[in-house]
């Protein structure tokens, strides 16, 4: 029931008030009305943005058990253990609800191949999870350029980033400081960004970032911009 | 082969009736890849609502299949295959670059049915054995499936007379389907 439907059943059974017999009649219907319409404006009040995350980074980085690890976090039930996870050749989807949020995460393949569908995702997008593998010294070149050329990319503008330098579970990994020195990124002034050390596996750090980022996305510029586009087009 | 099916699948669906369609213009290797699958008999119906659909019961499971594109007179009776359907298995023939833009209109008005709202999509690059066959990433450019954004989606390189990439895919699609409550 939407709220003008309960604000004109509430009137009709508020106008009969003064009859004994309707007014019995009507009070079952009325507390149903009372509550549809309580519910409705609680609805409208508190409804919560929705906001789309995107998951990008290099092959074998981990976003996909990173996404696995947010939805077995947030929904408190399980989600695909790591040895299930095979390389990602399309799109993965994980929705979660914060205490202010509903977060929509994409994960993207990231073989070389398919960075190129990357971009399409970008228009919808509020902010970015970039993951690293920060035990992989070797695959940090290729991390650099792809995420280069993702901060440059027209259609992210002043989308709020979070770098997750992962696998922190590893022996001989790099911590989110030193991957910042490494990265040594000249496009990051644009918009907000933090690095965060995380393991996809255990666990550690993914909250604090994902805390970080839906505060970012709450105040960001982005965000009313995107809204606005999706008022005008009707759909998010 | 079989057993493998069991070991994907059992898990994912317990006892429910779960459908998956396996779709894609003629001549794509649909067919081929059931075979390939060797999980049953192919049953071939041609019902009186005059099209062509061919199922193969695995435990719960029913993969059924038939021919997109062709006559538009017909395609109300499709609704009929619509409902519990959990998965699409969209084939395509690679090396058929002709019929590309014809094969993602298809596919991109399928995917707009209520019915099919949630499920995943599956889709084998097929009849990469022969020469001229795109790769992976051009099929997702002629496919365009980055315009998929609201269901769950995955592509793979295959050859359903080699028997290559099947699995692979179906392991995928498990997991997708295991996974897909979030």
């Amino acid at each position: 029931m939407n709220i003008s439907n309960a604000l004109s059943l509430f009137r009709k059974c508020t106008g009969h008030r003064s009859s004994v017999n309707t007014s019995v009649h009507c009070s079952a219907k009325q507390a149903r009305a009372m509550f549809s319409l309580a519910y409705g404006l609680w609805k409208y009040i508190f409804n919560k943005t929705e906001f789309h995350v995107l998951i990008l980074g290099v092959d074998k980085a981990g976003k996909t058990t990173l996404l696995e690890k947010i939805k077995s976090t947030y929904l408190k039930g399980e989600g695909l253990t790591p040895d299930r996870i095979v390389p990602t050749v399309g799109l993965n989807i994980g929705r979660i609800e914060d205490a202010n949020a509903k977060l929509v995460f994409w994960d993207l393949g990231g073989q070389v191949g398919l960075r190129t569908i990357w971009e399409k995702y970008y228009q919808e997008a509020h902010a970015i999870i970039y993951v690293i593998d920060a035990a992989a010294a070797s695959s940090f070149e290729d991390a650099k350029s792809a995420l280069e050329k993702v901060l440059r990319h027209e259609d992210l503008k002043g989308a709020p980033l979070l770098i997750f330098a992962n696998k922190q579970d590893l022996a001989g990994v790099i911590t989110d400081e030193e991957l910042a020195r490494y990265l040594h990124l000249k496009e990051l002034d644009e918009r907000p960004y933090m690095f965060q050390a995380v393991s996809a596996y255990d666990g550690r750090g993914i909250k604090s970032g994902i805390d970080w980022v839906v505060e970012q996305m709450e105040r960001s510029k982005r965000t009313e911009v995107l809204r606005a586009r999706a008022g005008i087009t009707g759909q998010i | 082969m079989g057993i493998v099916f069991t070991r994907l699948f059992s898990s994912v669906f317990g006892n429910r009736e779960a459908r998956i369609l396996v779709l894609g213009l003629d001549n794509a290797g649909k067919t081929t890849i059931l075979y390939r699958l060797q999980m049953g008999e192919v049953v071939s119906t041609i019902p009186t609502i005059g099209f062509n659909v061919e199922t193969v019961q695995y435990n719960n499971i029913k993969f059924q299949v038939w021919d997109l594109g062709g006559q538009t007179s017909i395609r109300p009776y499709w609704r009929c295959y619509f409902p519990n359907t959990q998965a699409i298995i969209y084939v395509v023939d690679s090396s058929d670059t002709d019929r590309l833009v014809t094969a993602k209109e298809e596919f991109h008005a399928i995917l707009e049915e209520d019915e099919l709202k949630g499920a995943v999509v599956l889709v084998y690059a097929n009849k990469q054995d022969l020469p001229g066959a795109l790769d992976d990433a051009a099929i997702t450019e002629s496919l365009e499936l980055h315009k998929i954004k609201s269901r769950q989606w995955a592509i793979f390189k295959t050859s359903a007379i080699k028997g290559e990439g099947l699995f692979e895919g179906l392991d995928w699609l498990s997991n997708a389907l295991k996974s897909k409550s979030g």
